[in-house]
């Protein structure tokens, strides 16, 4: 060995653990990124999470959050690779060697070091994408919107984490060469961080910190939108989320400096590894609250599921009725002789058949006009929207109900726990004859209860007679009907799929509309020369070629009911959002779990020597080897419950604050959710537990 | 050779200041063995610090080989450290991936210079300490005195005008801190070194032609030794006493 190059690379095979730690924090953290930016960006997620729509901003939210924690690990990484390399720096600096005479050699090591593990991290992510989805697909639930499709934008994510992870590696670099105090880089890797101390306050002033943050962040919006007739919230207002990530930090402090146990009657109890967790605090810290976040990330990916199947299954349950569809009088559907001979083909008779017609009338409302500079204002128009109006007999005999409506009065039809009462019209005081355009005073009476006609596309009952009057030369454009049907003996699935698929096939494309399309707005926007907001492109767009699409079965207008499709298609129709967000949680869960076993493994490798010492003054295995829990678990434990807690309480605060109370599904969605963080917990448990073997391992203590 | 004038230096933790080294002025000729002793906190390991330009300091001179220290160029500092300065540390500071030869060679790579001469130096090293048995093996396959010979080795193989030495017995048993200043001793004979070190040791330092005593960031005094050395060692530690405020 002569030569400045063979010099380095014997020191670089010398420092080869430090680098295969380094290299797989990164190639963890660009696997992570692109693995999400790659399903993120897909358009087999694209097309059918809405735009602007719930689904899609969580998604970005966590990504954003997923990236934080990303580019936190891989500073760590970077940081502890340097500090392990600052002996070999030091004595080299020590011996004469200049920052010039060092520097090509390092640049090169932490270039190839961070450009190889983070390219191989990039080309990791696609199989590894692939793998999941596709597992996903084969295990879980699979259908045509599932076909994984790629756009290749996403590289352009994982090219900018690439950026970050090589410049955080040149930046310490460069760092490292910049200092003067020699001894100060020889003595790096034995250096305590110590966290700057704040008093046991600390603690109980995160949490409210956290929860304050919290609710200000949820309502804040409402009360910004409320007070200054404000149509959307301007994006500084999620700035109020920032006292929450401060309580988070507090928090982590404390469990870190004091710990959460008292210690009045066992002062010595854990003293070791609360000392040794305290003077490495800084990183420790760092780290807690980037695990934390994560597991809230995955948490509030998780919660989806079940959020959306108790509001399936709560709508599933007691329907009075296997089938009820609704369609246009204008359309050939089938009616009752047609159906009972399709049925008796799957050896079934419909029973309790009910069917009626009803009026698709225009309503007035205060309706909220967007103005120039975010703000609205509310104006009063006399066609404001459509309302699908029964009579009140055909109402009874359809729901069974008893209801007297007065004559001049409607009720509105919402489910029986009355949420998404938003969608319905409770201030009309005339409703509109759209052919004759013949008008009738009304008041709101209140709500009656029918879950299967409860909804976006909003209906009502009028009294008879007044039914009668206002029905009287309405063209058949504006008339519908509804039918309703139960069926002998066991329910046939393929009857119920093919009945649907018969029921798609009877109409004329142009029915092919979304729930939420009102003709009566259409008309008021084209005869004040705009375009209707429900014909622009960025509005879903139906068509009868993709009945089994999430979109169509979730938005179409005339979309039946069928209680055994409806069951069982469930998972089929949702498959993308659901196993979308189940890919978000296990990328989250991953790499919270993969940063809290790097920081274990971490603290023992460099506590090392305290173990040694302990074992010289005759500390027991047993003891030793508690030690090693004692630390770890609070790198674990912590992070899991703070973060599941804390998200499960935002979910709580946001099931509650959607309408102002909890339903018997929203209870049914906490409590699987409570399940799934069981769950969560014991997935965290078994990496703990394989952690501290690892640990012991590592530190040759018996176990 | 070596001549350090008022040396100041504190250090900052938070808002406060301690001062370290109070105008520390002292010098070292050639082929002298000099060595600093005093009680913990009185600024040796500073002050050998200060002299190998490891750690800034605040007011004075250092002049070695009539070339000012303060202020150079971070390059040319470079330079002197590997040229004209030799160092020997508590912990030896070998590198772990490289072998005991290869060791003692880095200096001769940073400085660009190795060649046949430098492998015959460092061969010549190698059985002047004895520890050609151990040249081919790593730091961490060899005793800790080999391993503080491979430092003085090492430090010697630029052949520097002054060799630094931070407390190179204070990790060692008695035989292997013999062993080290026997190294001393031959560096000096054979190769003309001007050693000074930073001890706690009085048997080491019993060896030196002169010991200068420090306290409180201070020189308190200097002691040549003009007797043999075990009557020196006692002089010495008379001294220390003295200076401890031990009196009895």
């Amino acid at each position: 060995m002569n030569t400045k190059k063979e010099l380095f690379q014997k020191l670089q095979k010398a420092d080869r653990k430090q680098a295969r730690l380094y290299l797989f924090c990164n190639f963890i953290s660009l696997l992570l990124i692109t693995a999400y930016s790659a399903m993120m960006l897909s358009p087999t997620v694209l097309l059918v999470l809405p735009e602007g729509g719930d689904s899609r901003k969580q998604m970005t939210a966590i990504f954003v959050l997923a990236l934080f924690g990303c580019v936190v690990f891989t500073i760590y990484a970077s940081c502890l690779f340097f500090r392990g390399k600052a002996k070999q720096l030091g004595t080299l600096m020590a011996l004469g060697a200049s920052r010039r005479w060092l520097a090509p050699g390092l640049y090169k090591e932490v270039l190839l070091l961070s450009g190889a593990s983070s390219m191989l991290g990039v080309l990791a992510g696609l199989p590894f994408v692939w793998l999941i989805w596709n597992g996903f697909r084969l295990l879980i639930v699979d259908s045509k919107e599932m076909e994984l499709v790629l756009d290749f934008k996403f590289l352009y994510l994982s090219a900018l984490f690439f950026l970050i992870v090589v410049a955080c590696s040149c930046i310490n670099a460069h760092r490292y060469l910049k200092r003067t105090n020699i001894m100060d880089v020889v003595h790096e890797e034995h250096k305590n961080e110590p966290v700057r101390q704040l008093g046991r306050w600390c603690g109980p002033i995160g949490i409210v910190l956290l929860f304050a943050g919290a609710v200000l962040g949820y309502l804040a919006p409402y009360i910004h939108n409320a007070l200054f007739d404000s149509y959307y919230p301007p994006a500084w207002l999620n700035l109020l989320y920032a006292p929450a990530f401060a309580g988070l930090y507090l928090i982590m402090l404390h469990t870190v400096v004091h710990g959460w146990r008292s210690r009045k009657k066992h002062p010595y109890r854990n003293l070791i590894s609360r000392s040794m967790m305290k003077f490495q605090g800084k990183q420790t810290v760092n780290n807690l609250l980037v695990g934390t976040v994560l597991i809230a990330g995955a948490a509030f990916a998780l919660f989806y599921l079940p959020a959306m199947m108790s509001s399936q299954l709560a709508a599933l349950s007691d329907r009075p009725y296997d089938y009820l569809y609704v369609s246009p009088v204008t359309q050939n559907i089938p009616g009752q002789n047609e159906v009972t001979a399709f049925a008796s083909g799957y050896g079934l008779t419909p029973c309790d058949w009910h069917e009626c017609g009803y009026l698709v009338l225009g309503m007035d409302n205060m309706v909220e006009v967007e103005d120039e500079g975010n703000t609205y204002h509310l104006e009063h128009r006399e066609l404001a929207g459509e309302g699908r109006f029964l009579p009140s007999s055909a109402f009874c005999a359809l729901t069974g109900e008893t209801l007297s409506v007065e004559p001049g009065t409607y009720y509105a039809v919402s489910n029986k726990e009355e949420t998404g009462l938003y969608w319905l019209n409770s201030n009309a005081t005339q409703l509109a004859n759209m052919t004759t355009r013949e008008t009738l005073p009304v008041t709101f009476a209140g709500y009656t209860h029918f879950d299967l006609l409860s909804g976006a596309t909003g209906y009502y009952v009028l009294n008879d007679a007044d039914y009668a009057k206002i029905a009287e030369g309405l063209g058949p454009e504006w008339q519908e009907r509804v039918a309703a049907f139960n069926v002998t003996g066991e329910d046939s699935y393929d009857f119920a799929s093919a009945f649907f698929y018969m029921l798609v096939g009877s109409y004329d494309p142009e029915y092919a509309i979304p729930s939420y399309y009102d003709r009566i707005e259409k008309m008021y926007a084209e005869e004040h020369g705009q375009v209707y907001w429900g014909d622009t492109e960025s509005m879903t767009h139906l068509s009868f070629d993709a009945p089994d699409s999430t979109e169509f079965r979730a938005y179409w207008l005339y979309m039946p009911h069928m209680t055994l499709l409806d069951k069982n298609d469930f998972v089929r129709t949702y498959a993308v959002f659901l196993m979308m967000f189940l890919f978000i949680s296990i990328i989250c869960i991953l790499a919270a779990l993969v940063i809290c076993y790097t920081r274990c493994m971490t603290i023992a490798l460099n506590n090392r020597y305290v173990f040694d010492d302990l074992e010289r003054l005759g500390a027991s295995p047993k003891f030793l080897f508690a030690e090693v829990k004692s630390q770890s678990r609070n790198v674990f434990a912590v992070p899991g419950f703070v973060g599941s807690l804390a998200m499960y309480l935002l979910f709580a605060l946001i099931l509650y604050g959607n309408d102002g109370k909890m339903t018997a599904s929203e209870f049914l969605s906490l409590g699987m959710s409570l399940a799934i963080l069981v769950l969560l917990g014991l997935i965290i448990y078994l990496t703990y537990a394989a952690t501290v073997k690892q640990m012991a391992k590592t530190l040759d203590i018996p176990h | 050779m070596l001549y350090v004038k008022n040396l100041y230096k504190s250090y900052e933790t938070g808002k406060k200041s301690y001062p370290v080294l109070k105008g520390i002025s002292l010098s070292v000729a050639q082929r002298e063995f000099v060595a600093v002793m005093g009680p913990s906190g009185s600024g040796k390991s500073t002050l050998l610090n200060c002299i190998s330009c490891y750690i800034p300091f605040e007011e004075g001179t250092i002049t070695l080989g009539g070339q000012g220290l303060k202020d150079m160029h971070e390059d040319a500092l470079a330079k002197v450290r590997n040229e004209k300065l030799g160092f020997v540390f508590q912990d030896f500071m070998l590198l772990d991936g490289l072998t005991v030869r290869e060791n003692i060679l880095v200096p001769r790579i940073i400085h660009g210079t190795v060649d046949s001469k430098a492998e015959a130096l460092a061969d010549e090293l190698l059985t002047l300490f004895g520890i050609s048995h151990v040249a081919d093996k790593y730091p961490a396959e060899i005793s800790g005195g080999e391993r503080q010979r491979t430092a003085v080795a090492r430090s010697l193989i630029n052949q520097p005008l002054l060799i630094l030495a931070d407390e190179p017995t204070g990790n060692l048993d008695s035989k292997s801190s013999r062993a080290v200043i026997d190294s001393f001793e031959n560096a000096r004979q054979h190769l003309n070194a001007t050693i000074f070190m930073v001890t706690h040791d009085s048997f080491a330092a019993s060896f030196c032609d002169r010991v200068i005593l420090l306290k409180d960031g201070a020189v308190y005094d200097t002691l040549e030794k003009a007797e043999n050395r075990s009557d020196f060692q006692d002089r010495l530690l008379t001294k220390i006493k003295e200076m401890s405020g031990d009196t009895e």
